[in-house]
């Protein structure tokens, strides 16, 4: 049997096979143990037969031959011959494969290229009959002889322009048009075209609009925005089509479906953009006489979007290569008619079409700059006319509205003060009514009743828009300008929820970014000489004016002139006998903190100054304070040490290191001069003044970088002692809270920041110390034991396991005192805290949370199994009765500090705890009911109903929810009016998210019976009373509950479109 | 939708609407602005206050119109307080029986300004109004909704339609405009 038969024998089933025999033979033909002569010879049984199938097979292994052969091998003559065979039999199977090898060989030659288009072009009249594989075949060869053979085929001239658009004309597959829609658009952008644009145009247009859904799941993943996008490329390819495309398009319009609509506005907006400007102009009225009602009538918000788009495309290509205004421009003529609609609408602008003529002038002014200054000549006076004639305040807040909107696209254009590059060549056509602006707009802000707040606004908001604007008003404009803001800030009463204030506020600091000079020199001045030198307890109205100040001083020379007002201040302050109220210095340093935090200080120039001045200077005062030496006590105060103890934390943390090591040295010592005055550490008898320098050096030491560790006084050889000194302190029972508060932080800063793994030791040894055999503890201590165990947590020491089982074992404690604390510590371990944070380079690892929460509630669970169990066993009850209060209230802690996203896989074993936490009744229960509540609500709103279906608890939830929403009990349940709101607002999600988030992305949800459904009447008739709760907050979540399980819970899921 | 039959009405800022003032307006306190950043360590230990939760606030003129404002108009994407077809000045909340001065019951009266006089779909708004109240307040209130005088050419007709316990029961039977009236509705939060 020859290789032949053999080949056509397994071609079928064995491709591998039939791969392997060409191979085989190309090898012998390569090593010239036959030639191509014999093979063609070879085939001549078969390639006249009857069947069509077999004459297939036979070319087949001819193409499967030569594409074996190295592409070096054929010579011109062979391929020329193998061609011209090829080309007769087209028709046959393998002849196209054939084809397709032998054009991408380097000796492919003209002649040959065109041979093989006129074979196409004149024997596949039936093309579109055959099978789409056969027919995406015919293309591919098209395809590469288009990118390999292009000139051959433009030298065809018509016959190939004709030919190709024959042969694809009817197609219809998705996969086959992506291909055929890109041939197609290299004929139209590079073929002569003028006699054939018809034909061209309708061969593609006869696709728009394109319908095609992919069916689900297609494998060729082609959607139909792929298939509009390249018909689209089509469309707008050649400008020739022109008469024919816009009116088409123009026509689909008046189409019912917004989605053809879309498809015509989309290619409408290709076409502007890429056919020249002279044809755009030529259509460009008759387009906008269209498109006007499509904004003018809003059916659907993207369609009047993407009409001002197409609008502002033909103005951006009118405008282009033009230097010089004129009403003759083809672009004044296209905006006459559109200015002209626009001041008819504009006559009454408070009116609803106003509205759109507002978006029409916006999208155009900001097209070029030439269409805003020939827009600005027809729109602005007439404005001015309307404005004067006006006859109330809400029209002529609509045309101050109107104006901003000019002012906004002229700061696209001519760019803010601070905008860098060229300035545009144009004189900003507004110009020439900058006094009028400025008149108009003072009078409005200044002029208008004081309650028309909204008014005021606009035109505040339009004075702020022409302030930016480049190169607009001069600095005496501007100065005018932050005086009237000024003015509103210091001398008006407040109206209503303040809006004016706090857009008056933005302004100063939008203007501070661009005129700071001003800001300096007009409201700094004008501020400060408010600000009262004691506070005396008539007047706080300073708090404002430093608010004000300090959110207008962000830049860095006004902050610098802040700083030095605003300490000299307070240096006054702290010398007077009588200073009067501590919250004025406390604001002062607040004003600081604030603009510091907002500001980067570690790049800041000044910042060694500022150290020096508040770390240095500041600490030195409150050391002198706490010895007595001060004239007044402002620095004796914890509030006032609590706020300058932030500020130099933030001090020292941007500083050098060099800075830093002079701040560690000087922790406890607080720079006081040797002598004056002895730091808190190893100090017995120390009074309440002194120790409550402890806030300070706490903060100061959580600033510090963990390379200064060895400079901080009382750590060498270890630490052990002064940690110690810092328990005695921390368990004592009657410190001040706030020095407390700083011993404890203090230690856990030690043993989580600077403590060496190898001294770890000493941490644990003190935990155990506290805690070991004891079954009663103080409520300092167990603050101690939490804090310590927080700092040793957070790092993930070794003994964590330990510690929490520890700290479980107190919740079990017989001493109710001990257990109740015990369980309310639980929110400290893993709260954030400002101290012990990542900010102040505490040793927070990743996994602590979860592994805190993976330890603690299975334990909690199986306890409470246990109380429970006891509980009912025996009617004499062993276990006292607050054990299992303290387990939940120590599991709402601990929820409330960490993320959903631990809880959700242990929600089986959780959520019958969270059900048992609803059902505590008591006053001090209030606390954990709330934190369940806000657990199951976020449970609730990320993962849906689906979850608490799953675990079969929808009705016991429901049960309970509504249960918490009743004001009066019959029993001794007591529900704050904020628990009763956020049990409704748990039920309001219940009903909004009946399907979870993630389902809507694909494959929806198969329609079931909600899970709610049962529960429907009782949650209406129950919360029909709850809409008479004396609590207007209450009723407001009522509605909103009951509204959401009215409209959302149905027998049958609602149909998506 | 067939043709709008007012296509271009006046429109009030939602700024401009009435709103409740914030009652307990401390104009200088710590709690505000940049100074609510900062933590007062004199919290440190206290406990939250309830004290407010004793002081009843009973359901007020201002609570109605704040239901009803964010119904959307059937016709425009704009909200009836926006069109101002109800406002606060046009909401009564009076005894029921106002010789029984223990009777728990209340009216509430919404009287409604239709764009323009003759709207079709003034009857549709004014079952919007009732719809929305109905859901909204305790059983003890009865609701009244009615067009205010003079301003629609068939004003009395529609009163004798929107009054009509039957009629609005057989209303809201009907399944189109109920989903009208939910559309309507969406916009309420």
């Amino acid at each position: 049997m020859s290789a032949l038969q053999k080949f056509m024998l397994v071609v079928e089933h064995d491709k591998e096979e039939a791969k392997r025999i060409a191979e085989s033979v190309a090898q012998d033909v390569e090593s010239k143990k036959t030639t191509l002569i014999e093979i063609v010879q070879m085939l001549g049984e078969y390639i006249n037969d009857e069947d069509p199938i077999l004459r297939g097979k036979a070319v087949s292994f001819l193409t499967s031959v030569i594409k074996s052969l190295s592409p070096r091998f054929l010579s011109r003559q062979q391929i020329q011959v193998l061609t011209t065979f090829f080309g007769d039999r087209i028709e046959d199977g393998g002849a196209v494969a054939g084809l397709q090898t032998l054009q991408a060989l380097d000796r492919f030659t003209k002649e040959m290229v065109t041979e093989t288009a006129q074979a196409l072009f004149s024997n596949f009249q039936d093309l579109q009959s055959r099978s789409q594989s056969q027919r995406f075949q015919v293309y591919q060869l098209l395809n590469n002889l288009m990118s390999n053979h292009r000139k051959a085929l433009l030298e065809m001239g018509d016959t190939s322009l004709v030919g190709i658009v024959d042969l694809m004309t009817g197609e219809k597959d998705p996969r086959n048009l992506m291909m055929v829609f890109s041939i197609l658009k290299v004929v139209m952008v590079e073929w002569e075209i003028t006699n054939h644009v018809e034909l061209l145009f309708d061969s593609v247009y006869n696709y728009f609009p394109i319908t095609f859904r992919p069916p689900p799941n297609d494998p060729y993943g082609i959607t139909a925005q792929d298939l509009k996008g390249r018909l689209q490329d089509c469309i707008s390819s050649n400008r020739l089509f022109a008469p024919q495309a816009i009116p088409a398009l123009l026509d689909k319009l008046d189409s019912t479906s917004p989605n053809v609509k879309k498809d015509a506005l989309n290619t409408l907006i290709a076409c502007v953009h890429s056919y020249d400007p002279d044809t755009v102009s030529r259509y460009s009225i008759t387009i906008w006489e269209v498109l006007k009602f499509e904004i003018l009538n809003v059916q659907e918000e993207f369609l009047s979007e993407l009409s001002l788009t197409a609008l502002q495309g033909i103005a951006q290509r009118l405008s282009e290569g033009v230097t010089e205004i004129s009403q003759d421009l083809p672009l004044a003529q296209y905006l006459k008619p559109i200015t002209k609609e626009c001041n008819e609408q504009l006559q009454e602008p408070q009116q609803k079409q106003a509205k759109p003529a507002q978006q029409i002038l916006a999208s155009l002014s900001s097209s070029s700059v030439l269409a805003f200054a020939l827009l600005v000549q027809t729109v602005v006076a007439p404005i001015f006319t309307i404005y004067q004639e006006a006859d109330g305040i809400v029209k002529q807040r609509a045309l101050l509205d109107t104006l901003s909107v000019l002012f906004e696209s002229a700061i696209q254009i001519f760019g803010k003060w601070t905008t860098r590059g060229a300035e545009v060549a144009f004189e900003n056509p507004l110009l020439e009514f900058k006094d009028q602006f400025s008149d108009v707009l003072g009078q409005a802000l200044m002029g208008a009743a004081k309650e028309e707040v909204s008014f005021r606004v606009t035109a505040l908001k339009g004075f702020l828009r022409l302030s930016t604007l480049r190169g607009f008003f001069q600095d005496n404009e501007i100065g005018l300008f932050v005086q009237y803001l000024d003015e509103i800030l210091l001398q008006e009463e407040s109206v209503g929820r303040d809006d004016l204030k706090k857009e008056a506020i933005a302004a100063l600091a939008e203007i501070s970014k661009h005129k700071p000079r001003l800001i300096m020199d007009i409201t700094f001045p004008a501020f400060v000489a408010t600000l009262p030198d004691e506070d005396d307890g008539t007047n706080t109205a300073y708090l404002s004016t430093l608010d004000t100040l300090a959110q207008i001083s962000v830049e860095r020379d006004i902050f610098e002139t802040l700083f030095r007002r605003l300490f000299s201040k307070l240096s006054i302050l702290l010398q007077k006998e009588q200073p009067g109220s501590v919250g004025y210095p406390r604001a002062i340093l607040v004003t600081l903190l604030y603009v510091m935090q907002q500001r980067d200080m570690k790049v800041d120039p000044n910042v060694d100054l500022y150290f020096d001045k508040i770390v240095v200077g500041l600490c030195r005062s409150v050391s002198e304070a706490a010895s007595g030496k001060a004239k007044n006590r402002v620095l004796n105060d914890a509030t006032i040490l609590d706020t300058l103890g932030r500020l130099c934390n933030l001090l020292v943390r941007s500083v050098s290191i060099q800075k830093q090591e002079q701040a560690a040295e000087n922790v406890y010592s607080l720079f006081a001069l040797p002598g004056d005055f002895s730091p808190v550490p190893f100090f017995h008898g120390a009074t309440a003044d002194q120790e409550r320098t402890a806030i300070v050096s706490t903060y100061l030491l959580a600033g510090l970088s963990k390379d200064c560790a060895n400079r901080i006084p009382h750590t060498c050889p270890d630490v052990s002692r002064l940690i110690q000194d810092l328990v005695m302190r921390s368990v004592s029972e009657d410190t001040e809270p706030a020095t407390h508060l700083a011993f404890l932080r203090q230690l856990a800063l030690l043993v989580n920041k600077f403590l060496s793994k190898q001294d770890l030791h000493i941490a644990e040894t003190a935990f155990d110390g506290l805690v070991a055999g004891k079954g009663i503890l103080s409520p300092s201590a167990i603050r101690t034991v939490f804090w310590l165990s927080k700092a040793l947590v957070l790092r993930l020491a070794p003994t964590t396991t330990h510690i929490l089982t520890s700290l479980l074992g107190l919740l079990s404690s017989p001493d109710q005192q001990t257990s109740a604390a015990t369980a309310r510590g639980f929110s400290i371990l893993l709260s954030e805290d400002d101290v012990l944070s990542a900010t102040n380079g505490a040793t927070i690892r990743l996994l602590s949370k979860q592994r805190v929460f993976t330890t603690v509630v299975p334990m909690i669970s199986s306890r409470i199994r246990e109380v429970n169990i006891a509980g009912n066993a025996d009617e004499t009850q062993t276990k006292p009765d607050h054990i299992k209060p303290a387990h939940l209230t120590a599991l709402a802690g601990i929820l409330s500090t960490i993320s959903t996203a631990l809880v959700m896989p242990e929600l089986p074993t959780l959520l019958p705890l969270l059900l048992q936490s609803l059902d505590l009744q008591t006053l001090d229960s209030v606390a954990v009911r709330a934190a369940t509540l806000d657990t199951l609500a976020v449970i609730i709103r990320d993962n849906g109903v689906a979850v608490i279906d799953k675990c079969g608890h929808v009705h016991s939830l429901v049960e309970r929810l509504l249960k918490t929403t009743q004001a009066k009990t019959n029993s001794s349940a007591v529900n704050t009016p904020r628990l009763r709101a956020d049990a409704l607002k748990c039920l309001y999600l219940l009903a909004t998210k009946q399907t979870s988030a993630d389902a809507g992305s694909n494959a929806p949800p198969p329609p079931s019976i909600s899970p709610l459904l049962p529960e429907k009447n009782q949650v209406l008739r129950s919360l029909r009373a709850v809409l008479d709760d004396p609590k207007r907050d209450v009723r407001k979540a009522a509605v909103d509950a009951r509204g959401a399980w009215i409209r959302g819970v149905d027998d049958a899921p609602e149909e998506e479109d | 939708m067939a043709e709008m039959q007012n296509s271009n009405p006046t429109i009030l800022n939602v700024a401009d609407l009435p709103t409740r003032s914030p009652s307990t307006i401390k104009a200088a306190d710590y709690g505000n602005g940049i100074f609510a950043a900062v933590p007062n360590p004199a919290d440190f230990l206290s406990s939250d206050s309830e004290d407010d939760d004793l002081l009843e606030e009973p359901i007020d003129e201002q609570e109605i119109y704040d239901l009803i404002k964010c119904i959307s108009d059937p016709e425009h994407p704009l909200s009836l307080g926006e069109l101002a077809v109800v406002s606060l000045p046009d909401i009564f909340i009076k005894p029921t029986l106002p010789n029984v001065p223990d009777s728990p019951l209340q009216t509430v009266t919404v009287l409604i300004t239709p764009t323009i006089t003759h709207c079709s779909l003034a009857t549709v708004i004014g079952l919007g109004v009732r719809v929305r109240l109905e859901q909204s307040l305790p059983p003890r209130f009865r609701v009244d909704v009615r067009i205010k005088e003079g301003t629609h050419s068939t004003g009395d007709e529609v009163n004798k339609q929107l009054g009509d316990k039957e009629r609005v029961a057989a209303a809201l039977e009907n399944g189109a405009l109920m989903q009208v009236i939910a559309k309507m509705m969406e916009t309420c939060q």
